[in-house]
């Protein structure tokens, strides 16, 4: 009796999971992507002639590999030295906010750059650390609450 | 059997904590996205920019893949508006205004963002479509589109993923877009009752999904944003869940005249 009831009472609890139509995956998560995704300015620095913006020669390539030279904290945020591995080409970059990048980016770091038409994403491992927005990404971002 | 019925009792009181601290809402997940969610959300904003440029529309309908609903017979998951708004410096951009449920939670909020966020929110495929309202309808909407008020005009924050089409206890996002729509063909600060009424008298038809109640009763316990007790008894116990999807909106824009049909834009290997 006792294991039927268990027996019936996991079994119940297990479809009711499956039958879920919360499993599938939520319009709700819609703004976690983007609350991880710190956007950053460059600081200074010689931009690439003829680019839509100001992208420093090092960060021009896709591929680069980028190593972390120096973390300084700043008003914004946190302002990172990065040095392209191949060259020593330098560019200064800011990342907005408490960004996953201020947290666990430490000198002597390896960053990837992605060229892409909108602007250059770093990444450590895989996963995206900061999108420097050209200014084709810039007018495609906005982000402005209504309502609470 | 006292035993057994004692350990009945706990598993199930231990079930419903379960389900009250789902209901209190869940946290954001902040895992950063990959770098290729990166590079393919921004590059279906940067098509969906040419596309509606191309297109001559001020004001669209638009829609996105953000989740699998394909067993349910549900194509596009999300709806908002694209507009077209001057840059101040002689060019254009367009912003997208929609509803946001939180993370999971039992209410939502109105958004304006830019098509990069639009389509950076990790979206099951790759995949948007658009539609345009009649450039009459275009205009009346536009002041909904720029001025704060009126956007919030049929904004109701309860939330619930499947809230009834016909009912005003919850909104989901495709609902909002729907009555806003509805909202200016109406006088001036008309009720969502009364844009749910001018809806149906322009013929408009909800899905109607099938879920029997096993999935309404897993959905309601594991999910804080489900809901179905506005549903009307009759139809909720025949497994009836009619509520507001992308398609059906998309599908009676075009049926009824009031807009033309919707034209698709996807990236090569769409999917997530």
């Amino acid at each position: 009796m006792k294991r039927t009831l268990l027996n019936w009472f996991a079994a119940t609890m297990l479809a009711i999971a499956a039958a879920s139509p919360a499993h599938a995956h939520g319009e709700g998560s819609a703004l976690s992507a983007l609350s991880a995704l710190p956007m950053a300015s460059v600081i200074g620095g010689s931009a690439v002639a003829g680019s839509v913006a100001a992208i420093p020669l090092a960060l021009s390539v896709s591929g680069a590999v980028l190593v972390v030279t120096a973390v300084e904290a700043s008003a914004r945020g946190t302002v990172l030295v990065l040095e392209r591995a191949s060259d020593g080409a330098r560019a200064s970059v800011e990342i907005v906010g408490r960004g996953v990048a201020g947290a666990s980016l430490a000198v002597g770091s390896v960053i990837g750059c992605s060229v892409i038409g909108s602007g250059v994403v770093l990444s450590a491992a895989g996963q995206a650390i900061a999108f420097i927005p050209n200014a084709i990404g810039r007018a495609l971002l906005h982000d402005e609450q209504l309502s609470y | 059997m006292k035993a057994t019925l004692s350990l009945a009792c706990l598993m199930l009181l231990a079930c419903c904590a379960f389900s009250a601290a789902a209901h209190a809402g869940r946290s954001c997940d902040e895992k950063p996205p990959t770098v290729q969610a990166v590079m393919r959300g921004m590059a279906l904003a940067e098509r969906t920019r040419e596309a509606l440029d191309a297109s001559g529309q001020d004001l669209v309908l638009l829609a996105r893949v953000g989740q699998d609903l394909r067993k349910y017979g549900v194509h596009y998951s999300h709806l908002g508006f694209a507009y077209r708004e001057p840059d101040g410096n002689g060019g254009h951009v367009w912003r997208v205004l929609h509803k946001l449920n939180e993370c999971g939670s039992d209410h939502a909020a109105i958004y304006r963002q830019g098509l990069g966020q639009f389509f950076l929110s990790d979206p099951f495929r790759y995949e948007a479509a658009f539609a345009a309202p009649n450039q009459a309808w275009q205009q009346k909407l536009m002041p909904f589109m720029r001025d704060n008020q009126r956007a919030l005009q049929m904004h109701h924050r309860p939330y619930s993923m499947v809230a009834y089409a016909w009912a005003t206890r919850y909104q989901q996002s495709n609902q909002y877009v729907l009555e806003t729509m509805a909202a200016a063909m109406l006088p001036a600060s008309a009720s969502r009752m009364k844009a749910q009424a001018w809806l149906m008298a322009q013929d408009y038809e909800p899905a109607t999904l099938r879920l029997d109640a096993l999935t309404r009763l897993g959905g309601r316990i594991a999910s804080a944003n489900i809901a179905f007790d506005d549903h009307p008894s009759e139809k909720r116990y025949a497994d009836r869940i009619e509520t507001v999807t992308a398609d059906s909106v998309l599908r009676w824009l075009e049926r009824s005249g009031l807009g033309g049909g919707a034209q698709s834009i996807a990236l090569s290997g769409a999917g997530r």
